[in-house]
């Protein structure tokens, strides 16, 4: 059995794209930072705050998200929501990551025959 | 008094473009207390909660750099190998031939007890230096995105036999450069020996006469061994026909070299007789043996090394 360690740097690895793919599906619906951290985590998502408040950022510049700041709660907070652009991209991935899954499972299928 | 989320603002948002500063303080701000909240809810104190929020978020610089897109490396994979082998060239002879260059300039005004010394401290100071521009520069280059444009990598810089190759490039840089400068410093010693003679004027070390013959001749030998030092490098390995030249070679700038200084006609009289205890018949032929004995060593080590490795390159 591998170390813990090396465990974790491949998880972390599997796991990186997806924080983008899941941030953009779950963006379909407005939600402004700490809410998606809330959701992505509880949907089987856990991702890091540094992580993830860079990355809304890095996303609205590449123009995947809008972003809207709603000042009418307690306090001000800024909705992210995926755009169009950010829809087809998405696309794309989801596309991808099916890929990925029907070559995984031949892979499988055809080492097991 | 400010709260610690005041100070983690602060020093996150020091280094984040000003452009965007405004706007990243208030979401960054609501996203902290959101977290705090969300803390409390779960029946945390105040001021634990917001100790573990920040805690969970980490070092400010590294948070700032993830807002700014900013690289936490000196120097990253695009640059790394050029600033290695640019550095690995650099060292293998620029501050021996410093060191070189201050040791004979020391030694010959006079000052031989200073001499390694100095020339020690020399070599010191050129690797720093070396290490520290040659460093910056790539950093710079790093942050600034800049397009160097390295050729890319092909199949043809594959080394003709790569686990047998015995002479890199830096070998052909070091071998080079020490004849380079052993070239140059023949007639610079004659016109610039840092020795002044009784009237002031420049005393040359080697004899003058020996410019009519024997000088040139160990100028040509020297050039020769630059043209071994590249095909050298071009088989990549000793052959035994480089072995043979370099033999001839070393045979042909010893032997002279030994004759001159045992006949007593290397160096010039007038120099030998500037210092009173040079001048004294014993110690110039301890000089001299120990010339003698030094060049044998040297060249002898150099024939039976270039022999042992071409001997193993066919076994």
């Amino acid at each position: 059995m591998a170390s813990d360690e090396v465990l974790r740097t491949h998880l972390q690895e599997l796991r990186r794209g997806t924080v983008v793919v899941a941030s953009l599906i779950a963006l379909r619906h407005p939600d402004y930072g700490y809410s998606l951290l809330q959701r992505l985590t509880g949907h089987g998502f856990p991702v890091d705050a540094n992580t993830l408040y860079p990355l809304l950022r890095r996303l609205e510049e590449q123009g995947l998200l809008t972003s809207e700041w709603n000042t009418e709660e307690s306090r001000p907070r800024k909705f992210y929501r995926t755009s169009d652009e950010g829809e087809s991209v998405l696309h794309r991935l989801l596309d991808d990551l099916a890929a990925v899954q029907t070559s995984l499972t031949g892979l499988i299928e055809g080492v097991e025959r | 008094m400010t709260s610690l989320t005041d100070r983690y603002l602060a020093a996150t948002l020091r280094t984040v473009p000003a452009a965007r500063r405004e706007e990243i303080a208030t979401e960054l701000r609501g996203s902290i207390e959101d977290m705090i909240d969300g803390r409390r809810a779960d029946g945390r104190d105040a001021e634990a909660a917001e100790r573990e929020v920040l805690t969970e978020l980490g070092n400010p610089a590294k948070l700032a750099a993830r807002y700014a897109d900013r690289r936490l490396q000196l120097i990253g994979p695009t640059y790394y190998l050029a600033w290695e082998r640019l550095m690995k060239l650099l060292l293998s002879f620029v501050p021996a031939v410093v060191a070189l260059a201050v040791g004979l300039a020391e030694g010959t005004d006079g000052n031989g007890g200073d001499a390694i010394g100095k020339a020690v401290v020399a070599a010191i100071q050129t690797t720093v230096n070396i290490g520290f521009w040659v460093t910056l520069v790539f950093a710079v280059l790093e942050r600034t995105n800049a397009k160097l444009d390295l050729p890319e990598w092909t199949v043809d810089q594959l080394p003709e036999d790569h686990t047998n190759r015995q002479i890199g490039l830096v070998d052909l840089a070091a071998s080079v450069g020490w004849l380079v400068l052993v070239i140059a410093y023949l007639p610079i010693q004659h016109f610039r020996s840092f020795v002044p003679d009784n009237d002031g004027g420049n005393l040359p070390i080697l004899d003058p006469a020996l410019w009519s013959f024997w000088l040139p001749f160990l100028m040509v030998v020297l050039v020769a061994s630059v043209g071994l030092e590249f095909a050298k490098y071009r088989a990549g390995r000793w052959t035994w026909p480089l072995v043979g030249v370099n033999a001839a070679l070393n045979v042909a700038f010893s032997a002279p070299l030994i004759w001159l200084i045992s006949t007593d006609r290397l160096f010039n009289p007038d120099f030998v007789n500037r210092w009173e205890w040079l001048s004294q018949p014993e110690n110039l032929n301890n000089v001299a043996t120990l010339v003698v004995v030094g060049t044998v060593l040297i060249a002898g080590w150099d024939i039976i090394d270039s022999s042992i490795k071409a001997y193993r390159n066919r076994h």
